[in-house]
């Protein structure tokens, strides 16, 4: 051991990781920088651009609350599958299903619009439950891989709703392609455009990471994703929990889905789930397990949509952005696991101690 | 009839060609033990840099090499960082994937829905292309076909199960501290077969650009690198097994556009849903089905657990 400059330890210390990933983020920003500035924009006016135009201007805060709405549930979502060792990486095609239920019960149902939200809600959170019951099934029954058989999933929501937004639901009236009509109710507003989703998804989360660390169920989950073999010999069903868990995080996505159909897109749209469901996972891993880190972790996703915006308006594609958040995941796994490691020379001198 | 099952298989070796590909370099990755989740990205990339080389070097051959390459570098970045590093896998995939999808796009800009003028033409072999139903599906196609189907997997095998190296190669996705301890360069084989695996990622992007789909679409390789990635777990991670299983699959992609060319009363959404659901049946319905395959068809016990030497 003492030939390595490095020991691994089991965990890592939260301080070492933020400083890392702060590190791993300006890793990845200068290279986006360099980037840039190889194919003939300015990074540095760029920069300033998009911080006059996300957190300089109430237009800009504004769009980074209604980016962060979906992003807290989605990243809630593969939270919540991950504190049991799982990987929900179909939040898209959940999200896809939630807004479809809402929106069959907001196209099909006539009420008061007291009435046809909590309906609305409850189909959505149906929705996004009914498309993870066969990854579910299959990973309790027969320990089939879950992230693939969430995965594929999320394509067949995307055809169905191109489906329904071409075909029976289409919009008749202004004739908009691949959507359907507008929805008759929505989402009262709170601030600006921001609506009342916002906080509730807020609220969602922490409840969340209350239940999470203070009920007996969620102290199970925990055991069952550490350690599942503990938890069966300690008697917890490991098997009904991951049931529970996974329908609970397919209701959670739902739940996103049905409030950007009622509350910001106002009409199911055929690419609406705007890649919320796999951003999900990347919040989730910023929030490395803990739903209240998910509420942060959620602001900073939001801010890099918010300036991919900004960037679109520089005759920059709109799927760099995608690029650019693929890249800082990528560096900040690598970042994580260097959180691991620490200078071995302590240990040397404990040895010559000893 | 015998014109329709001509055309269908004909339509199934072409479709299945990508996800044999695909699911080949997987098979490698994932043997010694690196699940590697980019193979969709690293599909893109190849498929908009050979659609991009083709554009202005007018050879097939160049654009394949070059999606080759680009998907070998690829699988160097996210072998670097899920071998070398040692990060997580499942993320660095991921992310693998994003970076690859977000690229091609963005690189891809100016060439979408451009045709691809020069593409693998037919290849007819004199003979037995005149078999019935299955001579033109095998022989009256392109000149990938038999390296992809015949050539390739068989070499896989060969070395996979029957050479020393195939046996060290095994070894280390079963157990990576008793191959270390015996001798086997535990990291340097993991990182080169993930990068041969990406190389292999890259080539079914360019194949699909070059002889299936002459056209770069943002989103056309629409999730053909996750449907490999299912099939390395149908096939059992068996290099024989995966080839034969990417054709069958390719039949039910052929299924969805006969269905679409014979007016069916179906909606093309539905039909075109088919690929998805069939894999989600393949890794699902044999599991249940045949509760003893689980045992045969396991994965490498230390498939996606990072090596550590000095923690044991």
């Amino acid at each position: 051991m003492a030939t390595h400059a490095f020991q691994r330890l089991p965990t890592a210390p939260a301080g070492r990781i933020l400083a890392l990933r702060l590190v791993a983020i300006v890793v990845s920003l200068c290279i986006i920088a360099g980037v840039l500035a190889l194919s003939g924009h300015s990074p540095a006016m760029l920069a300033e651009l998009i911080l006059r135009s996300t957190l300089g201007s109430r237009f800009g805060l504004e769009d980074l609350a209604l980016f962060m709405c979906p992003l807290l549930l989605t990243g809630a979502a593969v939270t919540v599958c991950g504190t049991i060792g799982l990987w929900n990486i179909g939040a898209e095609g959940q999200f896809y299903a939630g807004a479809i239920a809402a929106t069959g019960v907001a196209l099909g149902l006539h009420g008061p619009v007291l009435v046809m939200l909590p309906l609305m809600t409850i189909a959505g959170i149906l929705g996004g439950m009914a498309w993870i019951t066969v990854p579910t099934l299959a990973r309790a029954y027969a320990g089939v891989n879950e992230i693939i058989t969430t995965l594929l999933l999320n394509f067949i929501a995307s055809l169905l709703t191109y489906y329904l937004t071409t075909g029976p639901w289409r919009d008749r009236i202004s004739g908009a392609q691949v959507s359907t009509q507008r929805l008759p109710v929505s989402i009262p507003e709170m601030w600006g455009i921001v609506h009342w989703g916002f906080p509730v998804a807020i609220v969602i989360v922490v409840g969340l990471a209350l239940i999470l660390s203070r009920t007996r169920w969620g102290y199970e989950i925990r055991i069952g994703g550490a350690n599942p073999e503990a938890a069966r010999y300690a008697g917890i069903p490991v098997r009904l929990r991951i049931i529970s868990v996974m329908l609970l995080s397919g209701g959670l996505a739902g739940l996103a889905g049905m409030f950007e159909v009622a509350g910001t897109v106002h009409r199911l749209q055929g690419g609406m789930a705007n890649n919320f469901g796999y951003l999900g996972i990347v919040v989730a891993v910023l929030a490395r397990g803990s739903c209240l880190n998910v509420i942060p972790a959620a602001l900073l996703m939001a801010l890099i949509l918010d300036s991919g915006i900004v960037m679109q308006t520089q005759q920059l594609s709109a799927s760099v952005i995608l690029a650019i958040t693929g890249l800082i995941l990528f560096m900040i796994a690598i970042g994580d696991e260097l959180a691991h490691y620490r200078p071995v020379a302590t240990t040397q001198a404990r040895g010559k101690a000893s | 009839m015998i014109m329709l099952l001509t055309g269908m298989l004909a339509t199934a070796v072409l479709a299945g060609g990508v996800l044999a590909l695909a699911a080949l370099g997987e098979v490698l990755a994932e043997r010694v033990g690196v699940t590697n989740l980019g193979v969709e990205g690293l599909m893109a990339l190849g498929a908009v840099t050979a659609v991009m080389t083709v554009s202005s070097v007018h050879s097939p051959w160049v654009g394949l090499l070059v999606a080759v390459l680009v998907g070998a570098v690829g699988g160097m970045v996210f072998a670097f960082g899920a071998v070398v590093m040692r990060a997580n896998q499942v993320l660095c995939g991921l992310a693998t994937t994003f970076m690859g999808l977000g690229l091609s796009t963005a690189l891809g800009h100016s060439y979408a829905g451009q045709p691809v003028e020069t593409t693998f033409g037919h290849v007819t072999i004199p003979l037995l292309s005149s078999i019935p139903i299955i001579g033109p599906a095998l022989f009256g196609q392109n000149i990938l076909i038999i390296p992809i189907y015949v050539l390739l997997p068989l070499a896989v095998h060969f070395i996979m199960f029957r050479t020393r190296h195939g046996l060290n190669m095994r070894a280390v996705g079963e157990n990576p501290a008793a191959a270390d301890a015996a001798g086997i360069p535990v990291m340097a084989m993991r990182f080169w077969y993930v990068t041969l695996g990406g190389a292999m990622a890259g080539m079914a992007g360019g194949y699909l650009t070059l002889t299936y789909v002459p056209v770069w679409s943002e989103g056309m390789v629409a999730g053909r690198g996750w449907i490999a990635l299912a099939l390395v777990i149908f096939a059992g991670y068996r290099p024989i097994i995966v080839t034969l299983s990417a054709l069958l699959f390719g039949l039910v992609t052929a299924l969805s556009f006969v269905g679409q060319a014979h007016n069916w009363p179906i909606d093309p959404a539905f039909l075109n849903m088919l690929p998805y659901i069939g894999t989600m049946a393949f890794i699902i319905v044999p599991v249940v089905v045949w509760h003893r395959m689980r045992r045969v068809m396991a994965a490498p016990a230390a498939l996606a657990q990072p090596y550590y030497r000095d923690v044991r």
